[in-house]
């Protein structure tokens, strides 16, 4: 009994450390916590995420967008009328909901595949799918119908419309890849025609956000 | 009138050394330095080979000088410009506004936008030579690795210098270069968005990325540059100038007297020369060829002919050729490789131009061969052959847009002719370079 209450504290064990090593690793560890503490301040690099900063109301009608020399330049910023889309292949590069960029087409909806076109209209968002810049129509390759991006020189055909996959596993719609490295196609924005005003319809959002 | 002004700065330098105990210090520091550059760098050469290489011992120079000019028109242009892009895309900001306002209303505001700008150009060139010259020389034998490692970290320093430069003026140009390059980042496989937000500001352009920039133009890397560049010239001069081969066997063979002296104050004298030059240079082209900065940034409207600055090219031709060479041979990427975005074409692209900085970074290791002529490495000058070559076919496939659009040539047609340059030129410069340096090999070690 008396030999278990008096532990042996001469006795030298594997555990057993000295006051020099316990004092090192004392002052090792501090140094490193304090270190360590320091370092969390650095998620202050992190943005805060306060999601899209949108101002107020936003509604859906298209508006034309601020391409220069082209024959919606006049009309930057008015909203989208179905009309001004007389002519099979006249297109318009547009702004949707303030901040998503889009372009606007009337179709030949007996080329069409994959999909039809209300009122005879397609949108795409037109950010690239490879580097986001905005893709035009009709600007750089008059001649084709296509959606065409001048940094890459992505090329998406308006007339074949396939299912594609975002990162994030969404599905949607889009105009397929022809040419250039856009990894996936141009998403389409679905159309609703009300009082001669085009307007895209916002059933799936996270679908623009790829550039964001 | 001189003899006094001798003897103030005399007791000047007295009143300094008795408080900061500096002269033997100097002394040494002297000693050190005349040790270190060897005068035979400077001795007369018979070679012809010698003389034709001597000036580009310079870029180095020039390319410190280009820094410190850099460094004092940086300061003034900093007393006037206003880092803030907070505004309606295409309107102008209070960043542009500045820059507008530095380039007409300040006094010699243009000269001193000028000269920063062409600074920051020529620098890059001098960057450039030097990069290529130490390449072929093979500097980074024995001892001098540390030398090589900052002096490429520095050339990376240089690249993010310019980078960041050319976006605070928040134009189109600077605007969509930069927006592509967060992009590009943003699609580094695994780490991409992270390093966008905490680097950027954000997986996409805004006010805080300007802010950000702004910060590390200013401020975050000059203190890496004065550090790294520090340390590298120091080791230089500590180590002593890689020497040229040619040098070598007129010091073996004969001793020539020196033909400049030791470097200070002798050797300084035709760096001095050449700075004056190349200040000559950059004040014509900043008095007279000064880029206005184009329309205010618009995030809805990606400018036409859209090209980086021309030490980008290469980069961005990458981009476009791996995409036609894709087209081409009509593959598909898959979508996912292991969960992540691996094979697309911007991937590849970044992954390419990643593992040729890091081949640059890590040649003294990759590179273990005593032989140091350049003529005496076929296959290492040859390689250094086919990529001067793939940079500069690169160079001209970023252009493809222009080029169709300038000689009326079917972009389709430009695309098969360039990407064909892209992948034959470098060849067709190397095999022979490699070849005709293996016969001379063979014939002089038989």
């Amino acid at each position: 009994m008396s030999e278990k209450s008096a532990p042996d504290f001469t006795k030298k064990s594997r555990w057993r450390i000295s006051r020099r090593q316990f004092v090192k690793a004392m002052v090792s560890l501090g140094i490193l916590g304090t270190v360590a503490s320091f370092l969390s301040l650095l998620t202050s690099l992190m943005p805060s995420s306060k999601g899209s900063q949108q101002q107020g109301q936003v509604d859906n009608v298209f508006r034309y967008g601020p391409e220069k020399g082209t024959w919606y330049s006049d009309k930057s910023g008015s909203e989208v009328r179905v009309e001004e889309f007389d002519q099979v292949g006249k297109g318009a590069g547009v702004l949707w909901r303030g901040s998503i960029p889009a372009i606007l087409i009337r179709v030949d909806e007996s080329r069409l595949r994959g999909t039809t076109a209300n009122g005879g209209l397609l949108a795409f968002a037109s950010s690239c799918t490879h580097l986001c810049c905005i893709s035009t129509w009709h600007l750089d390759r008059p001649k084709e119908d296509v959606l065409f991006c001048r940094c890459h020189d992505g090329i998406f055909d308006s007339y074949d419309i396939v299912k594609d996959v975002m990162p994030d596993g969404a599905e949607y719609l889009g105009a397929k890849v022809i040419g250039g490295p856009p990894p996936r196609a141009a998403p389409m924005i679905p159309l609703e025609i009300k009082d001669g005003k085009v307007s895209g319809v916002p059933s799936n959002l996270d679908i623009y956000s790829y550039c964001e | 009138m001189s003899r006094s002004l001798t003897t103030r700065i005399k007791k000047i330098y007295e009143w300094i050394d008795k408080r900061f105990l500096v002269s033997p210090l100097i002394a040494k520091a002297q000693r050190t330095i005349n040790f270190a550059l060897p005068s035979t760098l400077t001795r007369q050469n018979k070679s012809r080979i010698f003389w034709l290489t001597y000036p580009y011992y310079y870029a180095g120079a020039i390319t410190a000088f280009l820094a410190i000019l850099q460094g004092v028109t940086g300061l003034l242009l900093a007393f006037n410009y206003v880092p803030s892009a907070v505004g309606d895309p295409g309107t102008p900001t209070q960043a542009y506004l500045s820059v507008q306002n530095i380039m007409r209303t300040v006094p010699l505001g243009a000269l001193i936008r000028g000269i920063h700008q062409w600074g920051a150009n020529l620098l890059v060139a001098a960057l450039v030579i030097h990069a290529f010259w130490a390449f072929f020389r093979n500097p980074y034998r024995i001892g001098r690795e540390i030398t090589w490692f900052l002096g490429v970290i520095s050339l990376g320093l240089a690249l993010a210098y310019s980078f960041s430069g050319y976006l605070l003026p928040w134009d189109q140009l600077g605007y969509w270069a930069a927006a592509i390059s967060i992009q590009i980042m943003r699609a580094i496989p695994l780490l991409g968005d992270f390093l966008a937000k905490i680097l950027l500001g954000g997986t996409s352009l805004s006010a805080t990325t300007l802010t950000r920039i702004y910060f590390y133009h200013v401020s975050l890397l000059p203190v890496l540059a004065l550090v790294l560049v520090g340390a590298h010239m120091a080791l230089v001069i500590l180590q002593g100038v890689s020497e040229p081969e040619e040098a070598w066997k007129t010091r073996i063979e004969k001793q020539v007297a020196p033909l400049f002296g030791p470097f200070f104050p002798q050797q300084l004298l035709p760096v001095m020369i050449i700075s004056l030059v190349t200040l000559g240079v950059v004040l014509l082209l900043g008095a007279y060829a000064v880029q206005i900065p184009g329309e205010p940034a618009n995030k809805f409207l990606t400018p036409q002919f859209i090209v980086p600055e021309w030490y980008f090219l290469w980069a961005y031709g990458l981009l476009k050729w791996v995409g036609w060479i894709y087209d081409m041979v009509q593959f598909v990427p898959p979508a996912m490789v292991f969960g992540i975005d691996l094979l697309s074409a911007k991937v590849v692209g970044i992954l390419l131009a990643a593992a040729m900085f890091l081949v640059l970074l890590l040649m003294p290791i990759i590179d273990r061969g005593k032989e140091v002529r350049a003529l005496r490495r076929p296959l290492k000058t040859a390689v250094g052959v086919w990529a001067i070559g793939f940079l500069a076919t690169l160079t001209l496939y970023a252009l493809n847009e222009i080029l169709s659009a300038d000689l009326t040539i079917p972009i389709d047609n430009m695309n098969l002719i360039l990407g064909c340059t892209v992948i034959t030129i470098p060849v067709i410069a190397a095999a022979p370079t490699y070849l005709i340096l293996r016969r001379h090999l063979a014939k002089e070690t038989p």
